[in-house]
């Protein structure tokens, strides 16, 4: 029987084996989907919608409204599009390079430089289809997947058969987590839960470093060696190794030094990947077109064809520093993802927001337009958190408008 | 057994069986509910009792004759439960035995639906039947021990 | 001891460290401005010690300060086995942005799992409604 499966845009896990029953516009039933992709493709959905200065309006005072912010700003920002389809990224690089704006997404702040490193193929990489076939030892350090990418165990990295590991995950796999807090994936490993203090990160790595090379492995948390011998052992008996990165271990350690000894050890000793855990459907994708266009990932400032790049091109940065005086919000929310103290300088200056729902920030702006949710109303392509494309149909279509067609009326307009 | 300590123990066979004890054993086999025991039902004395007996045997739980219980305001529908079930791998190992979506879910004993996972086909299961083995793959892969067995 | 456990409202000192919660996350999809999402965001898990000494019970409200920012959450028990006086979990939440510093060092990335605050009980106060 043919099977109609559609892709679920709800975490960087992309998962394209959802099953969907609806009807008239509603979806009623979705098979396979974890809680929170059930909930993303479930979204009640209001008529479309566009607001300027919190009145309804139509299609077009609102894009006018919105044009007209953007040609009078001096230095516009345009952020967001981590959950915004390749489609949609192109054009606002597009956008950006025409209304000389700054031009971020949330890896700024989040795992920008290991994405940066792994397209600079500065550290190994493979992809989630790898893990599930040929991965031995796993280690998710810093990250929680049961929480936050719920099907990564169950789909690609610890329960499935894959082509080279026939025999299950209790006689073919370890699973290690390392983390400040027993969370409920450290509950799943068992013995092999590593607790750590509290940026203790970059010491541990120094001492697993030291036990991968025989010498004695010391932290001043007095961590016992034993078990962390135990750790190195198993690492360097591992034939197809893979790290999960999350970041809990980037925000305790300074830069990625550490990281970069430690790969470069471990595939000394062993066979070691390293992948990020991503969050949302498509920043991978959006990190790869700037990378492609400009050589860098995030925080660049378009200028008359030039291209200016630094962590003061960063939203963060940007909105310290008051530096940019507009801004145009794509898919994201920075009012509730964003410290208080440094996103509260976004009232001072004119909003644009466009997101499938309402959110903090589409609630204090001056334009707002509501658009499709990619995967279920409207279709494309993203880049998942492993590096693979996937490319998805809508389950139905509404009139709802998608971020594509909005930024090109946009676009046009200009 | 506890259960049998919370019924009338007046054997008045108005169940259809011959006396409480046949009753709690019936109750625990799914043969019959609390409702069919009129005195537990119907007597304020054993109203305390009624309500603790229909806790246990709530039907929207699903429990079965393995014992098997969902709690469903704490699944997360990761799946883990799905594709670590012998039975399951063993009759879709393309389709759940290798992580993705089943194949066939009418032939699985654990499958997930709306986001919670839903047991059926329990004469697959490994805990059930004449060569029955205390199996917990369920239980042992679940993050928040939604699955359990009473 | 210390002497914030003599004041009449007793204080203490406490490092936040942020997590993912999936209900949550199910919440904030299904609905970001109702009761559940708040009910699962404006938490706090705390080692019973530190409960214990600040005079309040699981589900009473408690607050937390500092010079970024102040609201009102609900404290819970961590459950976890092992004691963590002086650090809880937050879920990641805007009611934890509350209180993360500005402080980055020019690197654009704010100190998300570095967040210290005072935490006193709120005496009855009601959670902080979700707003700017």
């Amino acid at each position: 029987m043919e099977k109609n499966y559609y892709v679920c845009t709800g975490c960087g896990l992309l998962c394209d084996d959802i099953e969907v029953e609806s009807e008239k516009n509603i979806v009623n039933k979705v098979y396979t989907a974890c809680r929170v992709g059930v909930a993303h493709m479930k979204e009640t959905r209001d008529e479309a919608g566009f607001r300027v200065d919190n009145t309804p309006v139509d299609e077009v005072t609102a894009i006018n409204e919105a044009v007209s912010i953007l040609k009078n700003a001096k230095n516009p920002l345009i952020f967001g599009l981590g959950n915004s389809t390749d489609e949609t990224q192109k054009l606002a690089i597009e956008l950006a390079k025409k209304i000389n704006a700054t031009l971020d997404d949330t890896s700024s702040f989040c795992l920008g430089p290991l994405s940066e490193a792994l397209i600079q193929d500065k550290l190994k990489t493979c992809t989630l289809d790898d893990v599930r076939n040929k991965a031995d030892v796993i280690i998710y350090w810093g990250t929680d997947p049961s929480d936050s990418h719920p099907r990564l165990l169950s789909k690609h990295s610890y329960f499935p058969r894959g082509s080279e590991k026939q025999r299950g995950w209790e006689e073919e796999r370890t699973e290690i987590a390392i983390d400040v807090r027993k969370s409920h994936t450290a509950k799943i490993c068992g013995n092999y839960f590593f607790q750590i203090p509290p940026k203790g990160d970059a010491e541990f790595i120094d001492a697993l470093i030291a036990g991968l090379s025989g010498k004695l492995p010391k932290t001043s948390y007095n961590y016992p060696p034993k078990k962390l011998l135990e750790l190195a052992n198993i690492l360097k008996g591992a034939k197809f190794g893979v790290i999960f990165v999350g970041r809990g271990l980037i925000y305790s350690i300074e830069d990625l030094e550490p990281l970069f000894k430690l790969m470069k050890v471990l595939n000394e000793k062993a066979n070691f990947h390293l992948i990020p855990m991503v969050s949302s459907c498509n920043i991978v994708g959006f990190n790869e077109k700037l990378f492609a266009e400009t050589g860098y990932v995030n925080s660049v400032k378009f200028e008359d064809g030039t291209v200016k790049h630094g962590p003061e091109y960063s939203i963060v940065e940007s909105l310290k520093a008051k530096t940019v005086d507009a801004a145009l919000i794509i898919g994201t929310d920075p009012f509730s993802i964003l410290p208080h103290s440094i996103v509260k300088n976004l009232l001072e200056i004119p909003v644009i927001s466009i997101d499938h729902c309402e959110t903090l920030t589409s609630k204090h702006s001056k334009v707002y337009i509501n658009t499709t949710i990619s995967g279920v109303e409207s279709g494309g392509s993203a880049t998942r958190m492993d590096g693979v494309k996937v490319s998805f149909e809508p389950v139905f279509e509404t009139n709802h408008p998608s971020e594509e067609v909005i930024l090109k009326k946009i676009m046009e307009a200009l | 057994m506890e259960l049998y300590q919370m019924l009338p123990k007046t054997n008045c066979k108005k169940c259809g069986k011959t006396s409480c004890m046949a009753f709690a054993v019936a109750l625990m086999a799914r043969e019959l509910t609390p409702e069919d025991c009129p005195p537990l039902k119907e007597e304020p004395k054993y109203k305390e009792s009624y309500e603790k007996i229909s806790e246990i045997f709530k039907p929207s739980e699903e429990a079965t004759e393995t014992g098997l219980i969902v709690h469903e305001d704490l699944c997360f529908g990761c799946g883990n439960c799905v594709v670590a079930c012998p039975p399951n791998v063993a009759n879709d190992p393309y389709g759940v035995g290798s992580g993705n979506a089943p194949r066939n879910a009418n032939k699985l004993v654990l499958t997930v639906e709306d986001g919670i996972v839903r047991a059926q086909n329990l004469g697959e299961c490994r805990r059930f039947g004449k060569n029955k083995i205390l199996c917990n793959g369920c239980i042992v892969t679940c993050p928040v021990e939604a699955i359990e067995f009473v | 001891m210390d002497f914030g456990s003599f004041l009449t409202t007793p204080e203490i000192k406490i490092k936040i460290i942020t997590y993912r919660d999936i209900f949550q996350d199910k919440a904030m999809r299904e609905n970001r401005f109702g009761e559940e999402y708040k009910n699962l965001s404006a938490v706090i898990k705390l080692d019973p010690a530190d409960l214990k000494q600040l005079n309040v019970k699981k589900g009473d409200t408690v607050i937390l300060k500092n010079s970024f920012g102040r609201v009102v959450v609900r404290a819970e028990e961590s459950g976890y086995e092992t004691p963590h006086r002086g650090i809880a979990y937050m879920p990641k939440s805007p009611w934890s942005n509350m209180l993360v510093s500005d402080e980055t060092g020019g690197t654009g990335v704010p100190k998300f799992k570095d967040i210290s605050v005072t935490i006193t009980s709120a005496k009855g106060e009601k959670v902080t409604e979700l707003s700017i």
